[in-house]
């Protein structure tokens, strides 16, 4: 067949359906001219005008007929039926209009709500990585899990002794992201930069589109003056230079010379860093006693064609043994005692793990709820379906088809489903939005959260297929009402009813059940939520503000300079209006992750026992009365602790429970080191302080910690805290100005209020708890609406019945129990499938909770309450409607 | 003249398409064209000649164009495609040799 012959096919195909009016008045016109004509010739031939009529007229057919015949050929069948369905569907669903909008609505809201957290589900565990082979790369670590040292990173040493040498790799690689300061001299503009290795890119399988990756020779201090920008680097800050190869950079006052720019595509996992250096490091930290100087960097690795994880891993194992016989690690037994090792992980995997259960979570927690949506519509239509069984029953006794009623069903349901795919895309995009404003700095790849035409794609999908469903589920039931099918049934209770019941109470049970378990679920985020929230972090939350401050590039930096700076600082905040006490610390709590080897002296390990690794603080001002950080026993750091000859510290109560069990900590000796050094190198116990909690408010790992005075454990970055008597928001700008009034040119980041901190810690418990009760409400809200629906709709039925029975001497107590024990023994149904359901659910959200257990009889016993509440309100209003019945009206009815 | 012939069953649409062949006509032409070149033996039983006229339509052999007709009206023209044409010749062919075959097998027998 011709194309063109397609494409007259095709016209007159579709110009049957859009142009029938006037397609059908040229026919008409078409007839009228054939039958004059006829009747022209006729009476020409000499036959009287109207004679001439009735035989054209003869001849030409009944035209009823003919165009009847015409409108069949006319008819492109599966077009031209769909549409005349959706016509008819739109009509019925404009007919009943509250029924329509309570469908679009729940389904666009729970259809919504799905996508949006699809989207996050999408952007943060299933698009891949934006390199070659993602899956091929890997992330490891070192692991003391003896010593309460669960992840350390990696070593420069690590780095040296493995790249080129396990055949397993590729390549490998580590990087550091560290904050500097950039642009010209004056500014003090904080962004974090990025130090990678020179075959970074390489392993990731990213080639520069100008320029050249790092050289070899670029990782030794001094050589290491170059840079890479990323596409948005260098189209922001350059304007997109085209001879930006050559040009210098600032970095930490240091200028680098710029050696290429990365593609527009590039982005590396949740980093936000837009300049590259090499990682430079000397040789001394190269050797072997630098093995397990961890924290330094993270290593990446790509995999070898054709190599598992698994090799990977056993081959790391053996470079770690080799290692240790050619060049030994001066304690390495300790090291092993603290059952070290190296883990070979996953990259994606291990970036997202943090966040992957919860997200698992809310995902499975909204699919529920589209579940009881979808349950609760097809409800709903079923209810409303059945009250039409007495029409079906007609249009199937005058012929109508069962293909035919099948497709009116599917024409309303999919016109239902698009209307809500179409409004719940819209829920759906508007969420994205919302949860990408809360959660993009926060989510592993957060930033790369958008609502894309995959997720709209699906949106659209799903929709049809919820529809798809719905109608078969209401066709089948409608189908089974058979043929020529009680006709004169006057009312609503037959077989096929009862049927449609029994569906429907069924639909209620799993309703209930659905919400009874996000309800629960719900419920146990929240009360975990509240726990976090009521644990006593051991240092003031309120009206404490923090603030980093950077002397690194600066002329302060060195021991003197730095000591003379923070003495100013503390100094000159002391003296503002509305501070109480200033202090200055190398390390904040709740950030955890760097714990550092203190040795005790005369400590004897007890045997089967590691190294610890503890918390290890530099601290000058009042640090603790700015904390709020309760002083047990002796007393705190002063500034004359600073002095050399006076080496003395500061412990946490876990820290000398561990040591000195039973014993005085006061005066004890410590090294700040992993081994035993001389004894003018020891720190003599002081004081002992209340623990705080240090990797997070609900991480209660008791791991220990030593405070310092700043000069013994310095660092040329620090936080400020500041004790206010008034809102510490406000002491901002007063900070700030500070800082600036002594040294314009030393920055100041990251300024936020304690409690802010404490907000953002705790914000992977926050948001899914408040999520898990939104969806929970809505879910118990839907449940109710179903219930009610179905209870109403058994009192409309039974409506003749109850009037009977009423006529003869039913209480209408009796009648409103009859219908009110009709819904609570759903729910009650619903409701014990569900508390089975719950304690599923408890398990397997047991990692996200704390400080209740996996079954909380207090929060299922919560829950049962409510639902009793919820669904004998929803079943109540329609009994006391039966109730109410007015016996003589609906025998008169009759 | 004696009652018309009866349509051979099936060939209504290959003379609708013959009638058009020359120029496009509307359906009361296409009725007198076709009982003219069979010398009034045909008569276009006109009930399906609509039907079948919108029928070639859809299989794409004819298209139909509104014109004005003689006495001014505006009604359809019907003109054969190019693939009307070359189904046109393909059914010729093929009703010649059907007939050819039919009048063989009426002569051997007689």
């Amino acid at each position: 067949m011709t194309l063109i012959r397609w494409w007259h096919i095709l016209r007159a195909r579709l110009r049957s359906v859009t142009h029938r009016g006037r397609d059908a008045a040229q026919w008409d016109a078409d007839f009228e001219f054939h039958l004059d004509a006829h009747a022209d010739e006729l009476i020409r031939a000499g036959v009287s005008p109207d004679e001439a009529k009735r035989r054209a007229r003869a001849a030409f057919g009944s035209q009823a007929s003919v165009t009847e015949s015409y409108r069949d050929l006319a008819r492109v069948p599966v077009v031209e039926t769909a549409w005349r369905d959706l016509r008819y569907a739109a009509r019925g669903l404009r007919r009943s209009p509250g029924v329509a909008a309570t469908a679009v609505f729940t389904l666009a809201l729970c259809l919504g709500a799905t996508l949006a957290v699809f989207a996050m589900v999408d952007a943060v565990l299933l698009r891949p990585l934006p390199f070659p082979a993602p899956d091929r790369l890997v992330t490891m670590f070192n692991t003391y899990p003896r010593a309460g040292v669960t992840r350390d990173e990696s070593s420069i040493t690590n780095y040296y002794e493995r790249r080129g040498q396990i055949a397993a790799f590729r390549d490998l690689s580590i990087y550091q992201e560290w904050p500097a300061t950039t642009g010209d001299a004056s500014s003090t503009a904080r962004e974090p930069v990025m130090h990678v290795s020179p075959d970074f890119f390489a392993t990731l399988g990213v080639t520069l589109p100008a320029g050249r990756p790092f050289l070899e020779q670029e990782t030794l201090p001094g050589a290491d003056r170059v840079a890479i920008l990323t596409d948005r680097a260098w189209r922001e800050r350059f304007d997109a230079d085209p001879n930006i190869l050559g040009r210098p950079i600032r970095i930490d006052s240091v200028s680098r010379t710029i050696v290429g720019v990365l593609p527009p595509t590039f982005r590396f996992l949740s980093s936000q860093a837009e300049l590259y250096v090499p990682l430079a490091s000397e040789l001394s930290r190269r050797a072997p006693a630098e093995r397990h100087s961890g924290s330094a960097a993270t290593m990446i690795a790509r995999l070898a064609p054709g190599v598992s994880i698994e090799d990977a891993q056993a081959q790391v194992d053996a470079r770690n043994a080799a290692v240790e016989l050619v060049a030994p690690y001066p304690r390495a037994p300790q090291m092993n005692d603290a059952g070290f090792r190296t883990i070979v992980r996953p990259l994606r995997a291990d970036h997202v793990s943090s966040v992957r259960p919860i997200l698992l979570l809310l995902q499975t927690g909204v699919g529920l709820l589209l579940i009881i949506g979808v349950v609760n519509l097809t409800n709903l239509l079923l209810v409303r379906s059945s009250g039409r069984i007495k029409e079906f029953a007609t249009r199937r006794a005058l012929g109508a088809s069962s293909r035919q009623l099948v497709g009116q069903v599917l024409a309303e349901m999919l016109l239902l489903a698009v209307c809500a795919g179409a409004v719940g895309t819209a829920l759906g995009m508007a969420g994205v939005r919302l949860l990408a404003f809360v959660s993009a700095d926060r989510l592993p790849l957060g930033a790369s959260l958008s609502f894309d035409g995959r997720t709209a794609a699906l949106g659209f999908a799903a929709a049809l297929a919820i529809g798809a469903a719905m109608a078969a589920t209401v066709a089948a039931f409608l189908l089974r009402s058979g043929p020529g099918h009680r006709l004169g049934d006057t009312s609503r209770s037959h077989t096929s009813g009862r049927e449609a019941q029994r569906l429907s109470h069924v639909f209620v049970v799993l309703q209930v059940a659905l919400s009874f378990v996000l309800l629960v679920s719900a419920g146990l985020l929240s009360v975990s939520l509240n726990r976090a929230l009521a644990v006593a972090p051991g240092f003031r939350v309120d009206h404490v503000l923090t603030g980093r401050v950077s002397l690194a590039g600066t002329t302060h930096a060195g021991a003197a300079g730095e000591l003379a700076f923070i003495n100013r600082l503390t100094d000159d905040l002391s003296s503002r209006p509305g501070v109480d006490a200033v202090g200055v610390t190398t390390k904040l709590p709740l950030t955890g992750d760097i714990k550092s080897a203190v040795t005790v002296k005369d400590y004897v390990l007890p045997a089967g026992e590691s190294l610890h690794g503890s918390y290890t603080y530099g601290i000058r001002g009042d640090y603790f009365k700015a904390m709020q950080i309760e002083l047990r026993e002796g007393r705190t750091l002063t500034p004359d602790d600073s002095r050399d000859r006076l080496r003395v510290c500061v412990v946490d109560e876990d820290f000398a429970r561990r040591y000195w069990p039973g014993q005085h900590a006061i005066d004890q000796w410590l090294f700040n080191g992993s081994r035993v050094q001389t004894d003018d190198q020891a720190f003599r116990v002081v004081g002992v302080v209340a623990p705080v909690r240090q990797s997070g408010i609900t991480a209660d790992e008791r791991q220990g910690a030593v405070y310092f005075p700043f000069p013994n454990a310095p660092d040329n970055t620090f936080f400020v805290v500041a004790h206010t008597n008034v809102a510490p928001e406000s002491f901002v700008t007063t900070f700030q100005r500070t800082v600036r009034a002594i040294d314009p040119e030393v920055p100041v980041s990251d300024v936020q209020t304690m409690n802010a901190r404490v907000a953002d810690d705790l914000f992977l418990r926050r948001s899914p708890a408040l999520l898990a009760v939104a969806f929970a409400g809505v879910a118990l809200l839907l449940t109710a609406v179903g219930t009610y629906g179905v209870v109403s709709a058994a009192v409309a039925r039974q409506r003749r019945e109850i009037g009977v029975r009423m006529a003869l001497g039913a209480s209408p107590a009796q009648i409103g129990q009859q219908f009110l024990w009709l819904g609570l023994r759903l729910v009650g149904i619903g409701a014990l499938a569900g508390a089975v359901g719950a304690q599923l659910s408890g398990v397997a959200l047991r990692n996200l909770l704390f400080g209740v257990a996996a079954f909380d009889p207090e929060t299922v016993a919560a829950t049962t309450v409510v639902m009793a509440l919820v669904a004998t309100t929803a079943c109540a209003l329609p009994a006391v409607r039966a109730a109410r019945i007015p016996p003589t009206e609906v025998l008169a009815e009759e | 003249m004696g009652k018309p012939a009866d349509l051979v069953q099936g060939t209504l649409d290959f003379l609708i398409l013959k009638a058009i062949a020359l120029e496009p006509r509307h359906g009361w032409a296409i009725a007198k064209r076709i009982q003219q070149m069979s010398g009034d033996v045909l008569q276009v039983p006109q009930g399906s000649l609509y039907p079948a006229l919108y029928r070639l339509e859809r299989q794409g052999w004819v298209t139909a164009t509104v014109g004005e007709a003689d006495n001014g009206r505006t009604v359809k023209f019907y003109a054969l495609t190019r693939a009307g044409r070359t189904h046109l010749r393909h059914e010729v062919a093929s009703w010649d040799r059907l007939s050819s075959a039919i009048d063989q097998v009426i002569r051997a027998t007689s």
